[in-house]
């Protein structure tokens, strides 16, 4: 889903770029002040450990294989979509600076993309559905909604780029990344929600508390 | 990434004229002729400017047939998109195919233009990163105005970067040692996603774990929100100027030539 340089316009990429930074300043803000004693290094290492978990290829059915992108485990985990901002828009730096994973000046429209549709839709997909039909079934949602909707919104700008007609590419992305979200990311995200909350239960934000523990 | 994350590394440390450039003057040259390959429209522009990068190229001692490689590598998903193009664009037809398959000529330049820029804006990030250590780039960012938090961020992820790489290599191997595959049909589908995703629990608990020992170390130590990095001060030297101005020159030669005999 990382969109390559020259795809976009560069009047539509500074749009981008200048959402990208809004967001940026405000997730920022919320590091240094409601995160607990300004854990940013923390969210740093985790974006290493994102980094490696990306490049993992995950076996879907019909011979083709996927990959996480991570962005609602990290938001659910830590509990702030902002978290899932932070580390995703590292990671897509490092990949669009050093490894061309994606363009640098199509960088904003992929952080757009993978770090706050993804962050936010992860986060707020969790915290409403989760009344609603319990737990572990929102996870699996939650993350399966935050790729498939970063797809429909990476066909959108691809079509008002004039790059990509919107039916076509509605129809290949969102198809292809409803398929792969339900392995790649979904189900993936459930079992490592429900592996972590085994294992370190005191990781996993609860709002009951209003921090972590 | 599929192209080993230490032979990137190790390209960037052998040592030409190009590798001992400022890291800054490399970061907006690059900068640069993505940012012009992005806006020109026109076709032999783009081949002109992969001519120039491949001679840095050849300058710099980065090897061909790595740069090559990795340039290929990153291509699919773009090339995808670029392949298409004749197929779907409106235009004057070339050819019809069976099943009402039309390819247009608007649609093949389109494709070839896109494929042009892909191809020119990857290898000037190849360039980059096979001549520039990445914590150098880094550094050379937040001398130029990145904000504090974002090169502390980053500066820390790249040094972790290597370390869950190696990370998950040990535990790949570690799983094949044991005949474990992720294609294998022998075994439940289910039971091979849930292998694969307590990989990924491991490396998210890791680094987790390994990110509040690095802050609690680092806050130990005095760090504070408003701790900044280390900048050890770098003069620009004549062959910095030199570089940035031909690629400048040359840059502003094509946009010249072009808007007077193609316009």
């Amino acid at each position: 889903m990382h969109i390559p340089d020259g795809f976009i316009p560069l009047w539509q990429a500074v749009i981008y770029y200048i959402i990208a930074l809004i967001v940026g300043f405000y997730s920022i803000r919320w590091a240094r002040t409601s995160l607990d004693e300004r854990k940013v290094p923390l969210l740093a290492v985790l974006a290493a450990g994102i980094f490696a978990i990306q490049a993992m290829n995950i076996p879907i059915p019909w011979g083709t294989s996927g990959h996480m992108v991570g962005a609602a485990l990290v938001a659910i985990i830590i509990g702030s979509p902002f978290a899932g901002f932070l580390v995703l828009t590292t990671v897509l730096i490092i990949q669009a600076l050093f490894f061309g994973d994606g363009g640098v000046t199509a960088l904003g429209i992929n952080i757009f993309n993978m770090a706050i549709i993804s962050s936010w839709v992860g986060f707020y997909g969790f915290k409403w559905l989760k009344p609603v039909i319990n737990e572990v079934p929102a996870v699996f949602v939650a993350a399966w909604a935050s790729l498939f909707l970063a797809a429909i919104a990476c066909a959108i700008e691809l079509s008002l780029a004039g790059t990509f007609p919107l039916t076509l590419g509605l129809y290949f992305m969102g198809l292809y990344h409803a398929v792969i979200g339900v392995v790649g990311e979904g189900l993936i995200t459930t079992i490592a929600f429900l592996a972590i909350k085994g294992v370190r239960p005191d990781l996993i934000y609860r709002e009951e508390v209003g921090s972590h523990g | 990434m599929h192209v080993g994350i230490s032979q990137i590394e190790s390209e960037s440390g052998k040592k030409s004229i190009i590798h001992s450039l400022d890291g800054r003057i490399k970061l907006i040259i690059t900068l640069c002729i993505i940012i012009y390959a992005v806006y020109t429209t026109k076709i032999p522009v783009l081949w002109v400017m992969e001519l120039y990068l491949l001679v840095l190229i050849l300058v710099s001692k980065v090897s061909f047939s790595y740069a090559l490689k990795r340039v290929l590598l990153i291509l699919p998903f773009g090339g995808f998109i670029a392949l298409f193009q004749p197929f779907i664009r409106p235009g004057v037809v070339l050819y019809t195919l069976p099943l009402d398959i039309t390819i247009t000529y608007e649609g093949t330049i389109f494709g070839i233009l896109l494929l042009s820029r892909l191809i020119v804006c990857l290898t000037a990030v190849v360039l980059l990163s096979s001549v520039t250590p990445i914590q150098e780039i880094v550094n050379s960012g937040r001398r130029m105005g990145f904000p504090r938090e974002l090169a502390l961020i980053l500066s820390l992820t790249i040094r972790y970067l290597f370390m869950f790489y190696d990370e998950l290599e040990r535990i790949r191997n570690a799983q094949k040692t044991r005949c474990f595959d992720i294609w294998n049909k022998k075994t439940s589908y289910m039971w091979r996603l849930r292998q694969i995703a307590y990989t990924i629990v491991m490396l998210f608990l890791r680094s987790y774990e390994q990110g509040e020992k690095v802050y609690f170390s680092m806050l130990s130590r005095g760090y504070s929100g408003e701790s900044d990095m280390y900048q050890e001060k770098k003069k620009i030297s004549f062959n910095d100027y030199l570089f940035i101005v031909l690629t400048l020159i040359l840059i502003l030669s094509i946009e010249l030539i072009r808007h007077f005999y193609f316009i």
